[in-house]
């Protein structure tokens, strides 16, 4: 008999974030928290303490867009944490800001060294404290071709990717911050 | 263990690969040595990066199929399984019961068939050359048997969005079962020959020790996790497609050393066979592939779908924006993670004690660069 | 010697192969004169049967039809009927090198390392869709693979699929022992039942 989630509300640890729970059926993940830079690794060592493991760090591109601090660069960098005892899955994703660095949470969880590292090869994305950011999978001579970085004409703005357009083309102005 | 002068005097730096017998692919393994031992094991990757997340953002989501069979050409069928479950979460398909009977029954039979070969592969790189042509021997068995449904014999592109693509027959029906009861003969003969073998013991009794706390800031999964102790096998935590509906045991290892992940992938492959006995009792009628619009949509949003593959636990998380094309898909793979604890397992050992570890984690190379 | 044109005719007839030797311009054998001091035709036909019979190649499988490649040395296809029983890991004891699987830039030199370490006659075999023109993934968006390993170096038998069976790989085999020696199988015993057994004629000079 598979453990249910509902024995214990793991979104109360992360109260202090800005997170909503969504609907594992249709998603995939049960709890989602949106992030500020400053509390990626605040979000890390919570998770640590509670026993969830890295699933992956990784990121994608959209438009940027301007807000109240600034331009930002486009560029959104996705956590993934999943417990072994429970089935309860976590998605952390943050805006990444215009100097394109985001801190690296390798002294925490050291499985985020090579995800990192990836994630630099394929964006451009520094992680201030990592330990070792050289090519991990491109080549040497290509490590600053970021292959994964959209053309100006595919990009899409953030809101066009996320659950509330429902329409592509009527996106609503109005939107809740935490409801991706 | 180590004295310094004399130690310093000897430090030398060895390629380890990208051509090597024993590394499983195109993997290099820059050892920093001193004598015989290995200070300090840095892997490198990507010789055999093949842009699949680019290709995936390029092509609607179906012509992304043949790319999910050659990440893990070994055990393929998973991913096919992983990559369709997530397009059906995101869409909203609703799959035939007969034919999630059908997906799990040929998972599972890949899963046995990547055991074999890692099994003969592992024995392979400690010295015995024996296992290895019993191991494919009785993989080119699973392998007939999966070639006259599916029509290929390694990179399989079975599932489609709904179902799988043709329906098993009686020939399938009767062949898998006998092979079932072949194959359980052979477990003896297996049992002999390596497992009660004072050689093979010696070699990876106590070698290669992960702590529980290792395997959690590392993210192992699979049966390396499950050796030391974890039971976490996302059929049982996370239950997708039928797999509630059976009865079957996690294997667990007690210390995490070689030996340890060695058993308990012998017994997954005694388990998958009890879950393929029970799904060909069960076998139910009807259709094999449901309706699906031609071009699918993807609604705009993200999606995550775990399943297990042989290495561990495999996930897609997709990006989708409306259109039949993924914004972004990622594919977490579970042999990244289960190699990146190697600098700080492979500290300070004994070189064929390297060997006997890159064996044990069971790596596919090609799938940790993607 | 492994780098013979591909585009000349190979005669599965000993008669005509002595002939093209003949004729070879590097050869001149004057008909008025006395002749060379040394004929090595014989030397050059035993030894191209001996090298022919007994490939030995160097592990490199790279990708998925590395496992094909494994399946073809295993009990059941049996790479070692025509000779290749030993798999060599080095590449300065073998001297054929099957390009299993997809070569992308960063893999490049260590390919051509490889080649250039294997001493004189080598040949290759280009096995799988990637090695013979990248395969699944020549693409628009390529940015790493190498569409064809004879882009890099001299490839002398090209097995398509994807992956291809063993008993594809086991034809390239074949076909190479006929690109080396002119003939399909060059020794009789490994004729295969129900085949004319063939004269092997010119074995006394003419």
């Amino acid at each position: 008999m598979p453990p249910t989630t509902k024995i214990f509300k793991e979104d109360i640890l992360f109260h202090e974030f800005n997170a909503t729970e969504t609907d594992y059926n249709q998603r995939g993940y049960h709890l989602e928290v949106a992030l500020e830079v400053n509390q990626v690794r605040k979000f890390a060592q919570k998770a640590y303490d509670h026993g969830f493991y890295l699933v992956f760090v990784t990121g994608f591109h959209v438009l940027p867009e301007e807000t109240e601090e600034g331009t930002t660069s486009g560029l959104n960098g996705v956590y993934q944490f999943a417990r072994y005892d429970r089935l309860y899955r976590i998605k952390g994703h943050v805006s990444v800001p215009e100097d394109m660095s985001l801190p690296s949470i390798c002294d925490i969880y050291q499985g985020a060294n090579w995800h990192e590292r990836e994630t630099r090869d394929l964006y451009g994305v520094n992680f201030d404290g990592h330990p070792n950011l050289k090519p991990l999978l491109l080549s040497d001579e290509d490590q600053d071709f970021h292959p994964l970085l959209k053309e100006e004409e595919n990009l899409k703005s953030l809101k066009e990717v996320s659950w509330s357009a429902e329409v592509p083309d009527s996106a609503e102005a109005d939107e809740k911050d935490a409801s991706e | 263990m180590l004295e310094s002068d004399f130690q310093e005097r000897n430090r030398f730096f060895l390629n380890m690969g990208p051509q090597h017998p024993s590394t499983h692919g195109v993997l290099l393994i820059v050892l920093e040595m001193s004598g015989e031992y290995v200070l300090d094991p840095q892997p490198v990757l990507g010789f055999v990066h093949r842009m699949h997340e680019k290709m995936a953002e390029s092509r609607p989501c179906v012509g992304f199929m043949p790319n999910t069979a050659r990440m893990d050409y070994v055990c393929a069928l998973p991913y096919n399984h992983g990559y369709v479950s997530l397009i059906e979460r995101k869409a909203g398909i609703e799959v035939p019961k007969r034919a999630e009977y059908i997906r799990v029954i040929t998972s599972e039979l890949n899963r046995v068939a990547s055991h074999l070969l890692w099994l003969g592969a592992y024995l392979l790189d400690l010295g015995a050359f024996t296992p290895i042509l019993y191991g494919f021997d009785d993989r080119e068995h699973i392998l007939d048997i999966l070639e006259d449904i599916t029509g290929s014999r390694l990179t399989y592109c079975y599932y489609r969005f709904g179902g799988v693509s043709r329906d098993i027959d009686d020939k399938f029906v009767a062949s898998t079962r006998a092979f079932i009861k072949r194959l359980r003969e052979r477990f003896v003969i297996y049992e002999k020959l390596v497992t009660k073998n004072i050689i093979f013991i010696k070699r990876t009794e106590n070698i290669g020790v992960v702590s529980p706390d290792m395997a959690l800031r590392y993210g192992m999964t699979g049966p390396n996790l499950r050796g030391s102790g974890i039971a976490y096998d996302v059929r049982k935590n996370e239950p997708y497609s039928v797999y509630p509906e059976f009865d079957f045991e996690i294997p667990v290892g007690s210390q995490g050393d070689c030996l340890d992940r060695y058993m308990v992938r012998i017994r997954e492959m005694e388990q998958s066979l009890r879950i393929i006995e029970q799904a060909l009792d069960r076998l139910p009628e009807g259709p094999v592939r449901a309706k699906v619009p031609k071009n699918i949509k993807l609604s705009p949003g993200d999606c995550n779908f775990a399943v297990e593959a042989a290495r561990g636990e495999l996930s897609y998380y997709l990006v989708g924006d409306g259109t039949s094309t993924p914004y972004r898909l990622k594919v977490r793979v579970p042999s990244y993670s289960n190699l990146s604890c190697l600098p700080e397992l492979g500290r300070g050992i004994l070189l064929p004690d390297l060997v006997s570890i890159l064996g044990s984690f069971d790596l596919v190379i090609p799938e940790m660069d993607r | 010697m492994g780098t013979e044109n591909k585009s000349s005719l190979i005669q599965p007839d000993l008669e005509a192969y002595v002939e093209h030797l003949k004729s070879e311009s590097c050869r001149p054998i004057i008909e008025d004169s006395a002749g060379p001091i040394l004929r090595m035709e014989l030397s050059d036909r035993i030894l191209k049967l001996c090298q022919a019979n007994s490939l030995w190649p160097m592990t490199f499988g790279i990708a998925c039809c590395a496992i094909e490649m494994m399946g073809t040395g295993m009990a059941r296809f049996d790479i070692s009927r025509y000779g290749s029983e030993v798999f060599r890991p080095s590449p300065r004891q073998s001297d054929l090198m099957i390009v299993a699987g997809t070569v992308n830039k960063k893999l490049a030199p260590v390919l051509l390392t490889l080649y250039e370490q294997m001493p004189s006659p080598k040949w290759v075999i280009a096995l799988g869709n990637c090695a013979i023109s990248g395969g699944p993934f020549k693409v628009k968006e390529n940015y790493n693979v190498i569409e064809g390993v004879d882009q890099l170096i001299p490839v002398d038998v090209y097995v398509p699929g994807c992956p291809p069976r063993p008993e594809g790989l086991l034809e390239g085999i074949l076909k190479l022992q006929e690109k080396i020696t002119g003939v399909r199988h060059p020794l009789p015993q490994n004729r295969h039942p129900g085949s004319p057994l063939r004269k092997v004629k010119g074995l006394k000079s003419k």
